[in-house]
């Protein structure tokens, strides 16, 4: 049964692309999106009752032939790539894909052909995780995508662009399958395929739109991933080279100290799908692309599938050249990513830039690699899944009904988009404030920073958070503004949509109110299994299991989260009557609209725009530091990589 | 931190905190007036002022507000609860975090041009002193391998002695925090130093009054802050605590008289500055001790 249920995962959405290709039918295409994201979101769910609690478990499958599939697709990417980059003159690109290909093909039939291998497949809790996250915030963005779409292909056809949704949806539905068998992958060469199609849907979805921008920034990615790709392909080699062509096999030398080659290589290509200074331009180019591929590449799946293998490999870090040099880029991508969203005015880069943040933040908690740190990441990994998801398809909404994506013109939302606004204001407390996920995750993160004396990681923490804060509380504080009685704009957002913004914020708060079970009997018995099932004896230091935060606490903050949610539940019911007018210095005019009478006698509406402290924070000052910063780090940690295996070390 | 004390740390700090800390902000408000050579109200004036406010007519902007400024002030009475109860740091930082962001979000909330500027300078506030806290709390964790505030009172010498330099840290943010001059910029009880009224341009009556008691309360926590650092393993700890308190608390007044209030350039740069310095020299200390 579990097998099917596998075999459902991988192959139906990429069945659902294939008719979703086909349909050009607006009401049919609905019904196809929906029942395929349901039907996703069962097997999901399925999935878990079976093994969200259970060791890890080899589903018995040969697969001789899927090899053979995974060599073919794998070409067919890179052939995709080659055309692509030869018609939009980009030379980088048809080089990388050609060496790429090269490299592929001659590791499949020079090394990998004839090895044996033993579990192709396998499913573990954190892969239940994944495929959960995959499937039901994945598939929710999917639904939310059909009334996103609607309104987007009507500004398109406004300025007589050809209807690509069929395109667009297919993709949609490829990226999830490819998503589901890299959580899925025990074989290396398989995870490396899957990999390879999240670059190339991801490519596509930026391009999407077929402006020079969008050209451009697609382009940006492909270069940046395929250099990962490279990374991951070179590391493949390496390990065919020393017999090791199995994810789990891997880990297990690496838990001993072994592989440093190619585990520096693989956390390249995990720095580049994660987006970490110096790859995070594409991340933030990918911007440019409809709201609904930002939130899919962006929380719950492509730079998830980066951080996804490096929690993997965590026991493989730790106190080693290379587990420093993942907690340093992490780190000081976070810092830096920190401190350029202040900066930003637009909600998406904002969001992207949060993002990237994030993501840092995981990467360094995979590197610092004690179980305590990899508890941490799980649960930052689960609760950006959630919120960022929440907030990205929030954002793509009220850009539509209030036609900007900026901060500043989200004044007033609150009574614009009643409850889009409060739902934005969710997802925003859920990103940076106690007593919800990522919050405590941080915490989480620094206790296990404390207990491994990772000392400069902590002031990063530290000072990152602070920048964290202002940015975040400053663009909650403009949503959250009341002023005057604008008509609600929110009557005219499609049911698709809503259904998906109700569901993320329902996960949001299940999730934070959950946050205690979910550690005790999901995320810790986990890690128990993990380390029983994939590790070898012998790797003492992982130490003892137990959740990184008191149960107590945790107790403490989901109580919290409960009283917050009766408050507010009370206080949006009550009835709503100001009584006075803001003060404006006695010379109002019109105190609904913030207007007075000037020293000329004139109407002037009084403005106030937010501090983005650009002189310190812009992207002109920080980002040149942070990429030098980055890149050194990345050189120093291969070159010791090498020089530990030469025994210079 | 067990139940139980958690629940008589909550009656004890619900009810005492506010008595004690109307009492300091009386004799803050001597105090100023003595170093300006005033003779200044009675003592008990700000209990006067917050029972006058109490019983005026309501006049609100918006009926969020009234609702932010009160899970602010709630929040911080939790805060201070699990501080008193011996509870984790951390989790006492985080849910002080959480009422300073009602209180900004209140703010906000009306939409008036200077109460916006108020909250965004109190935004500028909280980056200022947010890394210091969190590293005081990391810290702590390094010279006691424990979170759990209550431990000092099982030491043999009080934590400044291990951590002077995050002591110092302490009370350079303490200043921001108790919205003393220098660093008084969201708003100030100083007349002369005021943009309008700051973060609280638009709270009046009953609203007002819960900012004046929540003031009570955190003066309360944060001088407990100072407090951890000086008790140790003995009843004869708490006289040098309260005079070592005592001192810091009349070091603030009197650094609110005597500058003025800074641009928050000023303040974000030197409140980092202090924190990196105090702090990095600090942990090395640690380290240097064993």
């Amino acid at each position: 049964m579990g097998m099917v249920n596998l075999a459902f995962l991988i192959v139906f959405p990429v069945v659902a692309a294939g008719v979703l290709l086909l349909v050009r039918n607006n009401r049919a295409r609905s019904v196809v999106v929906i029942v395929s994201a349901a039907a996703i979101m069962i097997a999901s769910a399925w999935l878990a009752v079976g093994h969200l609690f259970s060791e890890t478990w080899y589903p018995p499958f040969e697969g001789e032939w899927v090899t053979i599939l995974t060599l073919v697709i794998d070409v067919l990417c890179c052939a995709y790539i080659i055309v692509k980059g030869i018609r939009h003159k980009k030379p980088l690109a048809v080089a990388l894909a050609a060496v790429q290909t090269v490299i592929i093909v001659a590791f499949e039939l020079l090394i990998a052909h004839g090895m044996t291998i033993e579990n192709n497949l396998y499913v573990d809790g954190l892969s239940v995780i994944m495929t959960l996250i995959i499937g039901v915030i994945g598939g929710g963005i999917c639904i939310y995508a059909l009334g996103y779409m609607h309104d987007f292909q009507v500004h398109e056809d406004d300025n007589d662009k050809p209807d690509r949704r069929p395109v667009f949806f297919a993709l949609m539905f490829v990226f999830l399958s490819a998503m589901f068998a890299i959580v899925f992958s025990n074989n290396l060469t398989w995870l490396l395929c899957a990999w390879e199609v999240t670059t190339v849907c991801s490519f596509a979805l930026i391009g999407y739109t077929r402006t020079p921008e969008a050209i451009d920034n697609s382009f940006r990615q492909i270069v940046m991933n395929l250099i990962g790709g490279l990374a991951f392909a070179l590391a493949l080699v390496y390990l065919g080279y020393s017999g090791i062509l199995e994810l789990d096999k891997l880990i297990a030398q690496g838990a001993l100290g072994g592989l440093v080659i190619p585990l520096a290589l693989l956390a390249v290509a995990a720095f580049t799908k994660a987006a970490q200074v110096p790859f995070q331009s594409w991340l933030l180019g990918a911007m440019v692309a409809p709201t609904p591929t930002s939130a899919l590449l962006h929380s719950s799946t492509m730079v998830k599938a980066g951080v996804f293998l490096l929690i993997k490999l965590a026991p493989c870090f730790g106190w080693s050249y290379n587990g420093i040099m993942v907690v340093l880029v992490g780190g000081f991508t976070f810092l830096f990513c920190s401190f350029l969203a202040v900066s930003q005015s637009n909600a998406k880069r904002v969001l992207a830039y949060s993002t990237v943040a994030n993501l840092g933040l995981i990467v360094a908690c995979a590197g610092v690699g004690t179980p305590e740190a990899v508890w941490a990441a799980i649960f930052l990994l689960i609760f950006h899944a959630a919120a960022k998801s929440l907030l990205f398809l929030c954002v793509g909404t009220a850009e539509h009904h209030i036609g900007s994506r900026d901060i500043e013109d989200m004044d007033n939302l609150f009574v614009r988009m009643p409850i889009l606004a409060r739902l934005m204001a969710l997802g925003m407390l859920c990103m940076f404030i106690a007593p919800f996920g990522m919050l405590i995750s941080k915490w989480a993160t620094i206790v296990s920073l404390v207990n491994t004396d990772n000392i400069l990681l902590l002031f990063i923490l530290a000072f990152g958070s602070a920048a964290t804060f202002m940015f975040w509380a400053k663009w909650l504080g403009k949503v959250l503004a009341i002023a005057q009685q604008d008509p609600d704009v929110e009557k005219t957002v499609h049911p698709s949509e809503w259904f998906s913004l109700a569901l993320m914020a329902a996960l949001v708060l299940l999730l934070s109110v959950g946050f205690p079970f979910l550690s005790e009997f999901v995320v810790v018995p986990y890690l128990a299994h993990f380390a029983a099932d994939i590790l070898p004896g012998t790797t003492v230091w992982w130490g003892s299991i137990s959740a990184t935060i008191d149960f107590d606490n945790l107790i403490i903050m989901a109580v919290i989260v409960l009283a917050l949610i009766a408050a507010f539940a009370v206080q949006f019911t009550r009835p709503k009557k100001p009584t006075a007018s803001v003060y404006l210095a006695g010379v109002a005019l019109d105190a609904e609209k913030r207007t007075y009478r000037n020293s000329l006698n004139g109407e002037t509406q009084t403005t106030q725009r937010n501090w983005y402290l650009d002189g310190w924070l812009g992207e002109k000052t920080l980002e040149p530091i942070a990429n030098i910063i980055s890149i050194l780090l990345i050189a120093v940690g291969l070159a010791c990589s090498l020089l530990v295996t030469g025994g210079v070390l | 931190m067990t139940g139980l004390s958690f629940v008589f740390s909550l009656v004890g700090f619900g009810v005492l905190a506010p008595v004690i800390g109307c009492l300091l902000a009386g004799i803050d408000r001597k105090l100023t007036a003595r170093l300006q050579g005033r003779v200044g109200p009675p003592l008990l004036q700000p209990w006067y002022d917050v029972r006058k406010l109490i019983v005026k007519q309501s006049a609100q902007v918006n009926s969020y507000q009234a609702f932010y400024v009160c899970m602010s002030l709630v929040l911080a009475v939790l805060a201070g609860a699990f501080f008193f109860a011996g509870g984790n740091f951390l989790l006492v930082v985080f849910v002080l975090t959480l009422s300073t962001l009602f209180f900004i979000i209140a703010a906000y909330s009306t939409r008036s041009p200077y109460a916006e500027l108020g909250a965004e300078r109190e935004i500028a506030q909280v980056m200022s002193y947010e890394p210091m806290v969190i590293l005081i709390s990391i810290a702590f964790y390094f010279a006691l391998r424990t979170f759990d505030t209550g431990v000092v009172f099982s030491l043999d010498r009080p934590l400044i002695l291990s951590l002077p330099l995050v002591f110092v840290g302490l009370l350079f943010i303490l200043t921001i925090k108790l919205r003393k001059s220098p660093f008084d910029l969201s708003y100030s009880h100083h007349a002369h130093q005021e943009l309008v009224k700051g973060i609280t341009t638009e709270m009046s009556g009953r609203t007002l009054a819960m900012v004046e008691v929540m003031h009570w309360y955190e003066s309360i926590l944060f001088l407990g802050w100072v407090g951890l650092f000086l008790v140790w393993g003995s009843w004869f700890a708490l006289i040098p605590a309260i005079i070592g308190i005592s001192a810091v608390y009349f070091l603030e007044v009197f650094i609110d008289n005597n500058f003025a209030r800074v641009k928050w350039q000023s303040m974000l740069k030197w409140s980092w500055v202090v924190t990196l310095v105090c702090c990095s020299l600090n942990i090395v200390l640690l380290y240097w001790l064993g």
